[in-house]
């Protein structure tokens, strides 16, 4: 133990010392009664919640009446009785104005600052002459009248804020769909890449053979494809389509066609019973309805013998050597998708050293200029006419040409896709 | 594009004017499939007159399609009439004219559908 003894005069003095500790509960109930104002204060005069705006109706309404009493009075002849109800009116409008100036110092922050504020000085003046001179001073209430350029004051603060907010959720909002649309781009670019790797990057080699092919995707992204297929017996199969539609969901049924067919070319040699499988396939599965136009023929390299099938597609068309341009007729089917069951007839052409084959999409010859015209077959056998005697790349970029120069500042609404191919004997 | 729903006696016959393309083909869809599955009673035959039909693109086409298929599923019958001729090489290229039958003018469309067989 090496607490030193405690004498009984330290005890007396650890006592008196204690005696605050007495007040503990006077203070506790202060301290609650300050809570209480506090509380109370920023219900009424501080806060902008119902009752503040209550309170502050209130005592402006009781402004006025303090006001009007003053002409009331001034009536010479009143009777007694209405002298002594306005004076026990100015009482307790007196007894509110004070409440409320208490509940505003007990409010402020800085109660100085607040005291000696123009409201504080206003809300003193107004009451402070009945209390210390007795004499009545309700003139001076009319600087009172003050408080409702407060209230104007308030009302463009509410605005103010009203205004803050719906900005502020506007911009929110903006941003959010800034950001939606950034997404909804880079998904686009994501299906516009998928779409040009799917087509094929070279054409087989074979001797005598030459191919070049171009796609030019629709701003919107369209469903156009081209596809060359090895064939197990030399020969080469090849595609043109256009998926009906734009966008995301054309760009999925082209590669779901795109597979199918080149996955059954190889089991069909016939094109047209190739269409026709690849069409029961692609209506098992097709929830969105969609549809594809597919030309798809298959060229033995040896002979020059072109056998093909139509599932609703433009028909290419053949230039001779000689130049004329004929185009590949024949009973064709429904496109792809469509319906199953579908028929599509193989029909057999045969082509001549140094013909070519140009196949084309609806987006060639259905392109428009800003004047709404459309570019047409006639332009399009015109420049295979005129500029199909050189290699297969440079009539697919003659073409191109042509139909951009065409369109000028037009949009281009659908896919450009073009293939052509020279044969010549091996 | 523009459309126009005329009533004759049961039947109904819907006048698009103007391009049937990409932009147009939802509210045409739209437009038909109200018609044939709207809450009323659906019409005893739909016929599309095109003479104002200056172009079908294929989501048009589709539009056709979904028209037709919506048809069928209410027994209502569903043609075509006074195609323009570049719109008519579309639907016969296309393999749609097999599907959807399609008449020279509204006269003898109205003459040759029969109401309730698509």
């Amino acid at each position: 133990m090496d607490h030193p003894p405690v004498s009984p005069r330290a005890r007396t003095a650890r006592a008196s010392l204690t005696l605050p500790a007495v007040l503990t509960p006077v203070l506790r109930w202060a301290n609650a009664v300050r809570a209480k104002v506090r509380g109370l204060a920023q219900l009424l005069v501080e806060g902008r919640g119902p009752y503040a705006r209550a309170f502050e109706n209130i005592i402006l309404a009781l402004v006025i009446f303090s006001i009007a009493s003053i002409g009331v009075e001034s009536i010479p002849g009143l009777p007694q009785w209405a002298t002594r109800a306005l004076h026990v009116a100015e009482i307790i409008v007196v007894a509110i104005f004070t409440f409320e100036y208490l509940l505003r110092i007990g409010a402020a922050r800085n109660k100085f600052a607040f005291i000696f504020s123009y409201q504080g000085l206003v809300d003193l003046l107004a009451i402070a002459p009945f209390y210390l001179l007795g004499f009545d001073a309700r003139w001076l209430r009319a600087l009172r009248l003050l408080r409702l350029l407060r209230v104007l004051k308030l009302q463009t603060h509410f605005l103010e804020e009203v205004v803050e907010e719906r900005t502020r959720d506007l911009a929110e909002k903006n941003a959010a769909l800034e950001k939606a649309q950034a997404q909804l781009k880079a998904e686009l670019e994501v299906a516009r890449a998928l779409q040009l790797a799917i087509l094929p990057a070279a054409f087989p080699t074979r001797a005598g053979c030459e191919a070049a092919a171009r796609m030019i995707p629709a701003t919107t992204m369209g469903g156009d494809f081209y596809d060359y297929i090895e064939l197990p017996d030399g020969q080469i199969g090849l595609v043109i389509a256009d998926v009906s539609g734009h966008g995301v969901p054309a760009a999925f049924f082209m590669a779901v066609a795109r597979t199918n067919l080149h996955e059954l070319a190889v089991h069909h040699i016939d094109p047209g019973e190739c269409l026709a499988q690849t069409n029961d396939a692609l209506c098992a599965q097709n929830p969105l309805d969609l549809f594809v136009t597919v030309f798809y023929c298959v060229l033995d390299p040896k002979s020059g013998v072109l056998r093909y099938a139509n599932g609703g597609h433009n028909p290419p068309y053949i230039r001779r050597a000689a130049g004329s341009v004929e185009t590949l007729r024949g009973a064709g089917g429904l496109v792809l998708g469509a319906m199953p069951g579908g028929r599509y007839p193989t029909h057999t052409a045969q082509l001549l050293p140094g013909d070519r084959l140009v196949l084309f999409t609806d987006g060639v010859t259905e392109a428009f200029n800003p004047a709404e015209e459309l570019y047409g077959a006639q332009r399009l056998a015109d420049e295979v006419h005129v500029h199909g005697g050189g290699t297969p790349a440079a009539l697919v970029e003659r073409i191109c040409q042509s139909v951009t120069n065409f369109a000028g500042t037009a949009p281009q609404s659908d896919d450009i896709t073009l293939t052509v191919l020279t044969w010549g004997p091996p | 594009m523009n459309l126009r729903i005329e009533t004759i006696g049961e039947v109904s016959c819907v006048v698009p004017v103007g391009r049937l393309d990409f932009d147009a083909a939802p509210g045409f869809q739209e437009a038909l499939e109200r018609l044939l599955g709207g809450a009323g009673k659906p019409p005893a035959a739909v016929i599309i007159d095109g003479t104002g039909l200056e172009y079908v693109s294929s989501a048009g086409l589709r539009a056709f399609l979904l028209g037709a298929r919506a048809a069928q599923r209410s027994g209502v019958a569903f043609a075509l009439c006074a195609l323009q001729p570049a719109v008519r090489e579309v639907f016969e290229l296309s393999g749609f004219s097999r599907i959807i039958p399609v008449h020279a003018d509204r006269a003898s469309a109205l003459a040759q559908t029969q109401p309730g067989r698509a």
